[in-house]
């Protein structure tokens, strides 16, 4: 019990300071990439507690309410996520219930920058919900691909079935799967070739236009949270999880840094271009996967 | 107290209310509230007291049996409650328009033949019931007159041709089975012939399937929602439709059986994977069409047929979790999608359009309301801690673990589709700028907060502790030899995957309170009206600047070849050239006397003829 009351303190704790580690770090890399020195690695954090002290802007009570729910959200989500053997939550519905609490952060989000009335915020929440359905539809036949292959919803369960045999990214049907996902990666991390939604020279970063201040310092956690999420997700479902957290971290980061060179490389796609691409190779390879775990199940 | 005389207030109650109204509306209206309050008291009396009363009524010969058991007495308390909650949300809605003694005759009589329906126990009180809550649906439905005339009589046609294989498929079992007794044909139809069950399963299906609405029989759905008067949608989509779903249940599990529904026909090819495809088909194009609407209401029926598309999944898919899931999302969908028409219909009411394009802003207007939709929004995506959750969850579980991912995939993909109408309807009426016309705007009447608030509190009650609707839908689940699942208060425990509300709402709850300390640790903000911070400070002219118009184009440009309402098309084609067929054959009336005297010499001529011939008289 003791434990379990610890495990549920700390997930969250790590998870923020991967998260913020993960920002400071792509600044860092993207730096290096543009032959620049770069800000410091803690450089979010310093910028955080700035905002904190500064002033701030607020358009209703929404406004408020859903920043505040959207990082609750994120935070409950790190809760059902296994990493090493941390898992606080685990019993508590599987990659189902993970599924849809992801979906509270982005909707209270998106309810706040909607009483916002910016034109910016508008057009990039519109973007960011096509790009979702863009992305979500090779990632759910992947999901599923993987929950029919372990006959399980549980994520816990699927991570312990990896750790006694392959990583699923190299076992057979599922490579496919595997290779779907890395390929979405950046659109549901939301980098380049994918930053429709935030396109900070198009639309001044869309969403985030008229946060500022302690909002601005929220709304920088929540991303953090999510870029944690998406990529431990990927990690516990395609490299196998891991025993301890310090390999999970490991996992976590090489990925990471894998999807911030196609970050760094590539220029933005328009939103139908996205979509088509989206929903071209990543959903045919997805698709193809399903139908493989699906035979190799029969 | 018996079944009898819950039928006798519901039908007498409305015949009372229309006769009142002649003398004083005020009368009128508290006693229609009072009637339709006292049938949701009483029908959650009858709780946990199955009973059978037969009447001779020499009606053909027939027994007339009215029954209550878990099931009818599930579909009777949402009849019940939708109905009431409608009724007092009508009391504003309708104040100063024409002929509200007949609106509120029918509104009553509509919920009192639901109740029949439920409750009938033999095939012709069914029937009966029937045909009164489908012409009564006609008459409000085309209440508003224009527009609503065409959708009327869009229904209606194609209720009756529903109604025509019901009463096929009702003379056949009589003429087979010689009794109409729901209990006693279950018997006798599993001796039956597998090509006669497939002939009846088939005519009742359309009947049921017309007023469910599940492709390629949804047709009349979006036009008779959006222009029936917003209290009336409410109960349209609420639960008038679910007595499809309601018939589906009677057919499938009690008429048929388990046994003999899942081993007609095998493979894909099989009834019930064919009515799940079906269900599939319902789920993800209508989700999709919703997407294009830009009328509020539009869109809400476009989502009805998809939702209704995971119930009929849920019910066909025939094992337990699925069954409970279906039948739950059944319950849930009455409570969100009421609750929506209810919000819409009192936006509707302040602005006097529902126009997607051009409202917005309401929020601070309407808080009450704009929380309410929140809050049903979520239950319609299916967020943890609303209803709709659980059941999605649970039809989900089953299906991915039975192996059927594909069935999986459509029915989530559905889901994401649902969020992108969803957020466009809240964000279109609620949020964003609020147009200059509606500065001064009133709140909206309590009559109409009550009702949405009532479900928005049942909503979120039922999300958290979702096992007391599940007790229910467990207790309908083993009458039909299904066993018995694991269920405590907050979700259902079984080997294959655990559902545990609790824990999710103290998650969320805790981590709430600690980003909300920290949000006040932080320094103060301004309130700051939109303008001043998009502008900064400079004057700007005081049009629409705010995106909301096309919000989904550049999808709505990818998607929109490909979403034609082809089946309507083919519908439309149809009536087309029977009316061209009808119009030739009008051509004899030529109304000249002549003619008809040549028909009748003609038709003389040719009875001679026949009979020097072939002699047969």
């Amino acid at each position: 019990m003791v434990i379990k009351v610890i495990q549920i303190i700390i997930s969250p704790v790590l998870a923020l300071i991967v998260g913020v580690l993960f920002l400071g770090l792509a600044r860092k890399i993207m730096a290096r990439f543009h032959w620049r020195y770069g800000p410091p690695l803690i450089q979010p954090v310093i910028d955080m507690i700035r905002l904190f002290y500064q002033k701030s802007v607020s358009h209703g009570s929404m406004f408020d309410l859903g920043i505040i729910l959207s990082l609750a959200g994120s935070i409950v989500v790190v809760l059902f996520l296994p990493f090493g053997k941390i898992c606080p939550l685990s019993s508590s519905g599987g990659l189902l219930v993970i599924l849809y609490i992801m979906l509270i952060a982005p909707l209270s989000l998106a309810l706040s920058g909607g009483q916002g009335a910016n034109p910016n915020i508008s057009i990039g929440i519109s973007r960011k919900l096509i790009l979702s359905l863009g992305y979500e539809v090779p990632l759910l036949l992947v999901l599923l691909s993987v929950m029919t292959h372990y006959k399980t919803i549980s994520i816990v369960a699927v991570v312990n079935a990896q750790q006694s045999t392959d990583w699923a990214l190299i076992s057979f049907p599922l490579f496919l799967s595997g290779i779907s996902y890395f390929l979405i990666l950046p659109a549901i991390l939301g980098i380049r070739p994918f930053d429709v939604s935030s396109a900070p020279q198009e639309i001044s970063s869309g969403l985030m236009v008229e946060y500022g201040g302690k909002y601005l310092a929220l709304a920088t956690i929540e991303h953090a949270f999510v870029l944690f999420i998406n990529v431990a997700l990927f990690v516990n479902l395609f490299l196998g999880g891991a025993a301890n957290p310090i390999t999970f971290f490991v996992k976590m980061l090489v990925v990471f840094v894998l999807g911030l060179f196609v970050n760094a490389v590539f220029p933005r796609f328009r939103i139908e271009q996205a979509i088509k691409y989206l929903w071209k190779w990543p959903t045919l390879l997805a698709f193809l996967g399903l139908i493989m775990t699906l035979i190799v199940r029969r | 107290m018996s079944l009898e005389i819950l039928l006798i207030i519901a039908f007498g109650g409305a015949l009372l209310t229309y006769l009142l109204g002649k003398l004083s509306s005020r009368v009128r209206d508290s006693f229609a509230v009072v009637v339709s309050l006292a049938m949701a008291a009483f029908v959650a009396y009858l709780y946990g007291k199955p009973m059978e009363k037969t009447f001779y009524l020499g009606f053909l010969g027939l027994d007339l049996v009215l029954r209550l058991n878990m099931l009818s007495w599930f579909f009777a308390i949402t009849i019940a409650v939708i109905g009431a909650l409608s009724v007092i949300f009508s009391l504003s809605y309708i104040r100063g328009k024409e002929k509200t003694d007949f609106y509120f005759f029918m509104m009553l009589l509509v919920n009192a033949a639901m109740l029949g329906i439920v409750l009938a126990g033999d095939l012709v009180c069914f029937y009966i019931f029937w045909e009164i809550m489908s012409w009564s649906a006609f008459l409000l439905i085309s209440y508003n007159k224009g527009p609503a005339l065409a959708a009327g009589m869009k229904y209606i046609i194609m209720s009756v041709i529903g109604s025509m294989c019901f009463l096929f498929a009702i003379l056949s079992l009589y003429v087979s089975f010689d009794t109409l007794h729901i209990s006693r044909i279950a018997p006798e139809i599993a001796s039956a012939s597998s090509g006669y069950v497939l002939f009846i399963l088939i005519l009742l299906c359309i009947a049921f399937g017309i007023k469910n609405a599940i492709l390629p029989f949804h047709t009349w759905l979006p036009d008779a929602h959006s222009e029936a008067p917003a209290p009336f949608s409410a109960v349209l989509s609420g639960i008038l439709i679910k007595m499809g779903t309601y018939g589906f249940l009677l057919l499938l599990y009690v008429i048929v059986g388990l046994k003999l529904f899942l081993g007609l026909g095998r493979g894909l090819l099989s009834f019930h994977s064919v009515l799940c495809f079906l269900g599939v088909l319902t789920i993800i194009i209508p989700t999709f069409i919703a997407m294009l609407q830009d009328d509020a209401k539009r869109l809400l029926a476009w989502s009805t047929v998809g939702q209704a598309g995971y119930i009929i999944l849920g019910i066909s898919f025939g094992t337990s979790l699925a069954l409970a899931g279906g039948i739950f999302h059944f319950f849930n969908h009455a409570l969100f999608k009421a609750l929506l028409f209810f919000a819409i219909g009192a936006v509707e009411f302040r602005t006097r359009t529902r126009d997607l394009n051009s409202l917005g802003g309401l929020a601070e207007k309407m808080p009450i309301l704009f929380m309410t939709t929140f809050v049903g929004i979520f239950a319609l995506i299916g967020v943890p801690l609303t209803c709709g959750f659980v059941s999605k969850w649970l039809i989900y579980k089953t299906l991915i673990l039975e192996g059927s991912p594909f069935l999986a995939f459509f029915a989530l993909v559905g889901t994401w589709g649902t969020i992108l109408y969803s957020y466009k309807l809240i964000h279109n009426v609620f949020l964003g700028q609020l147009p200059e016309r509606y500065k001064d705007i009133q709140k909206s009447p309590f009559s109409m907060q009550f009702p949405v608030i009532i479900l928005s509190l049942i909503i979120v009650l039922f999300g958290i502790l979702p096992g007391i609707p599940l007790k229910v839908i467990n207790a309908i689940g083993i009458s039909f030899g299904f066993e018995s699942l694991n269920i405590s208060l907050w979700g259902i425990t079984s080997e294959t995957g655990t559902l545990n509300t609790i824990n999710i709402l103290s998650g969320l709850l805790v981590a709430g309170v600690i980003v909300w300390l920290l949000f006040r640790l932080g320094a103060r903000s301004l309130s700051v009206p939109q303008e001043d911070s998009y502008a900064a400070g400079t004057h700007i002219p005081k049009d629409k600047y705010h995106y909301t118009t096309e919000f989904y184009n550049p999808l709505v440009i990818m998607i929109k070849p490909y979403l034609r309402d082809v089946i309507d098309e083919v519908y439309y084609g149809v009536a087309a050239s029977l009316r061209r067929v009808s119009d030739r054959v009008r051509r004899i009336y030529h109304g000249d006397i002549g003619y008809y005297v040549t028909y009748i010499i003609l038709f003389l001529a040719l009875l001679i003829f026949i009979q020097l011939k072939w002699k047969p008289w």
